[in-house]
């Protein structure tokens, strides 16, 4: 039985086939984090606190339709007052800009996205023109002196009724409101329904709309270097090497052009990857007006218009199962709901498909991908992406058929679970899991959660008028993308792999400096970093000093570099690593003509410095390392090719994917989770209460484990807050229902149940530190929730988001 | 109209809007950047503050009403640089990832702390009902609250 | 999140106060601001001037008469009349209070602000109306008092009209007395509420389902289901519950506030 709190069961195993570098020393302590002082003080840097002279502040004109033509804009009114700096209309975008590079081919493909809207709004809040002024407040007040006149049009905002005969279009260039769609297919799903015993029908399944809603919102201040045509872009942007990629072109200069530089971010969960729209407005702002624009981006604007999670629908699913409860395959089409723009998208009908048979052993599998627009606000990456809705799809299933079987779901999962002597497992489009072990991961959480004693809280819970109900939930945290598979969606795109960079120096005086490419929003990165790099050189994690944030200028950054995707543990830490060995290695090199010709091999590092192992007394300390090669090295040997800064790329080894055969390796590691929820439903009422609560993780080796269980608990809390009570609800004219924290309700501290946590370590064989990445979760507490509705109500649960009505609906059936 | 608050211990005086908000008063006036702002409906707390003793969310308060006040931020809880027992206990538990609602929290569980030092688990989670965290899910920042209590 | 300019005053007095409202047409007063701050943020009411009320004492605290009789002063805080002995002599209304927001609203926000704001899903209006209170108002003309039945008159209006005040609350003896809600998270925003007193027979002010409270009767809890029905309730619907769903826990939540305060 849980506590009343979090309490963390640790049990290890090693399930690698092939040795791993397993880290000694600091790598597996739970380090506490050198982030903590500042922001414990009030001293963390974010982006709203960053403050230029003379800087002028934006606000965005916003849309108040969700489909309209624009028929006038009117900005006179505005500029003539006072302290107002200037505008920016989409007209002036238009001019100045080319419309975003689209990563969809046909007919995607087509559409203009401009950073303000062009003769036409799509969504409720898309940002129609820009206006600068000398405070906030005049800011303000001053677009409501802009004059928008608009033509509205009807407003589509049901996915399943964007492809309908006579369905409003949002887009022109596209033909229509289909964006994009493929057709997956692996296995041989007719002699699956050959052999099933029974074929069971799903007709429809719906994942809602939500997304992570970090605390602090989106914002910029940019500043225009005119000599040097250069923009500094101090913001909060969680992927600058999307963000570049996609602005450099649009606004025709070199991506050297744009200098990305963020401190602390107040939470991405990514969220924070399309902002780009709105940094190209305050770049061309920043040149136009000649002097700094600081934008901040309020919750409403933020509810409105950035970043919604993907909306999902599963139709006509069918699966092929046997009396048993084995499942062999199933086929189903996902309807996919971009909202008004594509930004990221469509990669989310590529992605889903790293895990695409979820943690389960079935081989044939056909999957209809569609996505379409419409006039509600785009969605981009939150935390799961298009993983999470997927695997949902697997652990519904999982339980629905269980239903209509008439077995226990526990039973179920574990005669389908990959198996822990199966890894690596190379599913049915050539993903491979690198290792896991999820039968035991499902026993260990089982057990946290006391399921043994059901039965009686079960009659307890009845005694006082509740039901009870016990459901899991399984999912992977796929880490650390192919980013070959965006092929798959088009196959003109010449993006494969991935990397990371970092760079470790000594300085003149010793100091080991460490800079990332990554953009961390709570992650630890300069911890756990400083822990890799403390172990490579023998000294200290307080001795090693890792730069704050991401800054283009450090030149430590690659096209892919940001922080997203599940992916630090792998590939920052690897990039830290592969340059930390580099730089021990040139220590010793130094060390060895310095000490007379010593070898390498004879040498190590310890004790802040570098000694010759059989004689400890010769030792070399890395302030003089340092002071040696910076500013005294009159003498050395010629061919000394010793710099001690030292730059790593690291690119994990992957392919490009077969386009043909959609085949392929997508991610490099699968870190797993499993939950159990237990809930007690009022039967008068539908609401529900969270009362007992076990997580179980497997992400590989943990370098700092408070830092991993911390991202756990965020993901759980995360996940109930989407099951019970967040979405992102339209009424039928595209207006947002809940357009901020009052109607947007997000846990509280008095919402959270009690938590039990537990861990497995299954290190990956595939990376250097067997670490896999982790950090979105997955989803995994949506759908336990759901599978404990179904559990409490008996009914079966179609939707990813069972507010209490919902569950009173489902009792009444 | 003129505004004379003491923040921390120091005082200001400055010329301001009736309509400006504390939080942008502290923030863009005082440069006191430590209380944040985390949504626009005075859900979230990110924006607490300690005015006359009292703890309040600042967003939902005019810079001129807190005239004459006493106003204690998150910039003001240490001293000499120093962390305070609160604050190394947010650190020994992992109770802040991202940091953004770090100020709030400590502010809230300041106060809690003022007027009872040993606080339940139940009151602790009461008294940071109002600070919204979307990191941690708050299990570690009651544990750190805690555990400077149970002393 | 930014207000539209305004100006402010900061009366001594009462009758400083009323002057002000009366003397400026767009002027509303500033109690707790803990919902009108938030109203002004999102521009969907602009006054011209708050008239803020926080330095008039003699608005603030609960006074407790021999027959038992509570007067709570309008710019009394949730804060204040918990921790205040005298209002212990009617729990139901502490034990309410510490259920609304969160503290930092309940150390600013005030009975007579939530009481005048009358928003449908508060707390007090229904529970006012329960236990039968009796509303003070202050204006040019003198001082009236109107009873809680009278005193809620549409969403966000009151029967304070212009130029007057809500000085104080009257809330007459009484121990038996019962609250139920289902929130938007632990101790939110109500979806749905219901008050409930037992004096002889069983008084039900139901909230959120209608423009203000709605008070049905009943001569014991077990009747106060068929009390709600026979209402003919037709709450709104919104993101958070349909009106059918709200009909629904109407009823339930009438009789578990009755059967609360049948047990008291």
């Amino acid at each position: 039985m849980a506590d009343a709190g979090a309490s963390s069961i640790m049990s290890e195993t090693t399930l690698a086939p092939a040795p791993v570098e397993v880290q000694k020393g600091w790598g597996g302590q739970s380090v506490k984090r050198k982030e903590d002082k500042r922001l414990l003080q009030g001293e963390g840097v974010f982006v709203d606190d960053v403050k230029r002279h003379g800087m002028g502040y934006l606000h965005f004109v916003r849309s108040p339709y969700a489909h309209a033509h624009i028929t006038r804009i009117d900005v006179s009114a505005a500029e003539a007052i006072d302290g107002v700096y200037g505008t920016l209309t989409g007209e002036e975008v238009a001019a100045l800009t080319d419309p975003f590079f689209q990563i969809s081919s046909a007919p995607g493909a087509n559409i203009k996205d401009y950073s303000l809207a062009v003769g036409k709004v799509r969504y409720v809040g898309e940002p129609v023109v820009a206006v600068v002024a000398e405070t906030r407040e005049l800011a303000r007040d001053a677009s409501e002196l802009v004059e928008v006149d608009y033509e509205p049009l009807d407003a589509l905002v049901d996915a399943r009724r964007a492809q309908d005969l006579g369905a409003p279009v949002l887009h022109d260039d596209a033909g229509g409101n289909l964006m994009w769609t493929g057709l997956y297919s692996w296995g041989d799903l007719e002699s699956a329904f050959a052999e099933a015993d029974r074929v069971v029908k799903i007709p429809e399944l719906h994942f809602h709309r939500f997304n992570s809603t970090p605390l602090e919102c989106d914002g910029a201040l940019v500043e225009f270097n005119r000599g040097v045509g250069q923009w500094t872009i101090h913001t909060n942007n969680q992927f600058p090497g999307f963000a570049a990629i996609m602005m450099g072109p649009a606004m025709k200069v070199g991506l050297d052009k744009l200098r990305f530089v963020t401190q602390d971010i107040g939470g991405g969960f990514g969220n924070k990857i399309t902002s780009h729209p709105q940094l190209v407005v305050c770049c061309l702002l920043a040149r136009k007006l000649n002097r700094p624009v600081q934008w901040t981006e309020w919750r409403t604007d933020f509810h409105l218009s950035m970043s919604h999670g993907n909306e999902r629908w599963f139709h006509d699913t069918e699966v092929a199962v046997k009396e048993d409860g084995t499942l062999l395959g199933f086929r189903t089409k996902a309807l996919d709901d971009a909202g008004a723009w594509l930004r990221y998208e469509p990669l989310g009908g590529v992605i889903w498909a790293q895990v695409t048979p979820g943690m389960y052993r079935w081989r044939h599998i056909e999957l209809e991908f569609t996505q379409v627009a419409t006039n509600k606000a785009p969605v981009s990456p939150n935390r799961g992406y298009s993983r999470m809705q997927h695997l949902w799809f697997t652990e519904r299933v999982m339980d629905i058929v269980a239903h209509e079987l008439g077995l226990d779901p526990v039973e179920v999962r574990k005669r389908n679970y990959i198996r822990a002597e199966d890894m690596p497992y190379e599913t049915p489009n050539g993903c491979v899991y690198d290792s896991g072990d999820y039968a035991a991961m499902l026993d260990l959480a089982l057990e946290l959660v006391g399921y043994d004693s059901m039965a009686g809280r079960r009659a307890d819970a009845e005694a006082r008028g509740k039901r009870l109900g016990v459901g899991i939930g399984s999912t992977l945290d796929s880490g650390t993308n192919n980013f070959g598979q965006s092929r798959l969606i088009n196959p003109e795109l010449q993006f494969s792999g991935n990397n990371e960079v970092a760079t470790v120096k000594l300085d003149i005086f010793g100091e080991i400096v460490v800079t990332l490419g990554t953009t961390p929003q709570g992650q630890g990165h300069e911890t756990t970093a400083a822990q890799v790099v403390a172990d490579i050189l023998g000294c200290s994690p307080d001795d090693v000093h890792v730069r704050a944030g991401h800054d283009s200028y450090w030149n430590s950054h690659a096209g892919f570099s940001g922080t997203y995707a599940s992916q630090f543990a792998v590939t920052g830490l690897s990039a830290v690593k592969g340059a930390t060995e580099m730089l021990a290695a040139e220590i010793k090199k130094l060390a060895g003509a310095v000490f007379g010709g010593v070898p390498e091999e004879a040498l190590e590092l310890a004790d802040g410095g570098v000694r010759i192992k059989d004689n400890p007394d010769a030792f070399l300390p890395f302030m003089a390392c340092g002071a040696i090669i910076n500013a005294n090295n009159a003498g050395l040997p010629e061919d000394l090719d010793v710099t001690l800064n030292c730059r790593y790329v690291y690119r994990p080894p992957f392919e490009v994917p077969d386009v043909e055969k959609k085949f392929g390796n997508l991610t490099l590691t699968y870190a797993a989770q499993i939950h159990v929820a237990v809930v007690e439903v009022d039967l008068e009422t539908g609401s529900y209460e969270i009362v007992d609560y076990a997580a179980v993780d497997d992400c590989g080796k943990r370098i700092n484990p408070q830092i991993v269980e911390g991202q756990v608990m965020g993901a759980t809390a995360q996940a109930l807050g989407a099951a019970v009570h967040e979405t992102f609800e339209y009424d039928e004219d595209g207006n947002l229902l809940t357009p901020n924290f009052y109607d947007y309700h997000v846990p509280h501290a008095l919402d959270m149940p009690p938590l039990a946590t537990g861990a497995i370590e299954s290190p990956s064989p595939f990376t250097p530190l067997g670490t896999k990445g982790m950090g979105e979760g997955g989803g995994a507490g949506i759908h336990a929730i759901c599978a404990a509705i179904q559990d409490a109500t008996g009914q079966v649960v179609t939707d990813s988001h069972n507010p209490f009505q919902r569950v009173w609906e489902l009792m009444q059936r | 109209m003129d505004v004379t608050v003491t923040v921390n211990g120091e005082t200001y005086e400055r010329e301001v809007e009736p309509r400006k908000l504390l939080i942008h008063f502290l923030r863009d006036d005082l440069d006191l950047t430590g209380s944040h702002i985390g949504c626009d409906t005075g859900n979230c707390g990110a924006c607490s503050v300690i005015v006359d003793g009292t703890l309040l969310k600042s967003c939902m308060l005019l810079a001129v009403q807190a005239d004459g006040s006493s106003i204690e931020t998150v910039e003001g809880l240490g001293e000499d640089g120093e962390l305070t027992r609160l604050q190394r206990a947010f650190n020994e538990h992992h109770a802040l990832q991202c940091g953004y609602c770090t100020p709030g929290m400590l502010m809230s569980a300041t106060a809690l702390l003022r007027e009872n030092p040993s606080p339940s688990e139940d009151e602790i989670k009461k008294a940071l009902q109002g600070n919204i965290c979307r990191c941690t899910g708050y299990w570690n920042i009651v544990e750190a609250v805690k555990s400077v209590a149970d002393a | 999140m930014l207000l539209r300019e305004v100006e402010y005053a900061k009366p001594g007095s009462v009758a400083e106060a009323l002057q002000l409202l009366a003397a400026n047409e767009g002027a509303r007063a500033l109690a707790g601001g803990q919902t009108l701050v938030n109203v002004m943020k999102a521009r969907a009411a602009s006054p011209d001037m708050l008239v803020d009320l926080n330095g008039l004492e003699e608005l603030r605290g609960v006074e407790l008469a021999g027959d038992g009789t509570l007067t709570i002063g309008a710019m009394t805080t949730y804060t204040e009349l918990m921790r205040s002995a005298e209002a212990k002599a009617r729990p139901i209304l502490g034990e309410v209070c510490a259920t609304i927001a969160d503290v930092q609203v309940r150390n600013r926000g005030t009975i007579g602000g939530n009481v005048c704001s009358n928003d449908p899903t508060n707390h007090l209006p229904p529970l006012m109306v329960a236990v039968g209170a009796r509303m003070t108002i202050v204006g040019a003309d003198g001082e009236r008092e109107v009873p809680a039945e009278e005193f809620f008159l549409g969403v966000y209006l009151t029967a304070v009209g212009p130029g007057e005040l809500l000085t104080r609350i009257s809330v007459p003896a009484g121990k038996k007395d019962g609250f139920a809600a289902v929130t938007l998270g632990a101790e939110g925003t109500c979806i749905c509420n219901a008050a409930a007193t037992v004096n002889g027979s069983v008084r039900v002010a139901l909230g959120c389902v209608d423009a203000v409270p709605v008070l049905v009767t009943a001569d014991s809890a077990g009747g106060v289901a068929d009390a709600v029905r026979a209402a003919n309730l037709m709450p709104p619907s919104d993101v958070h519950a349909s009106s059918a769903y709200r009909t629904h826990l109407a009823a339930v939540l009438a009789t578990r506030a009755a059967e609360e305060a049948t047990a008291r």
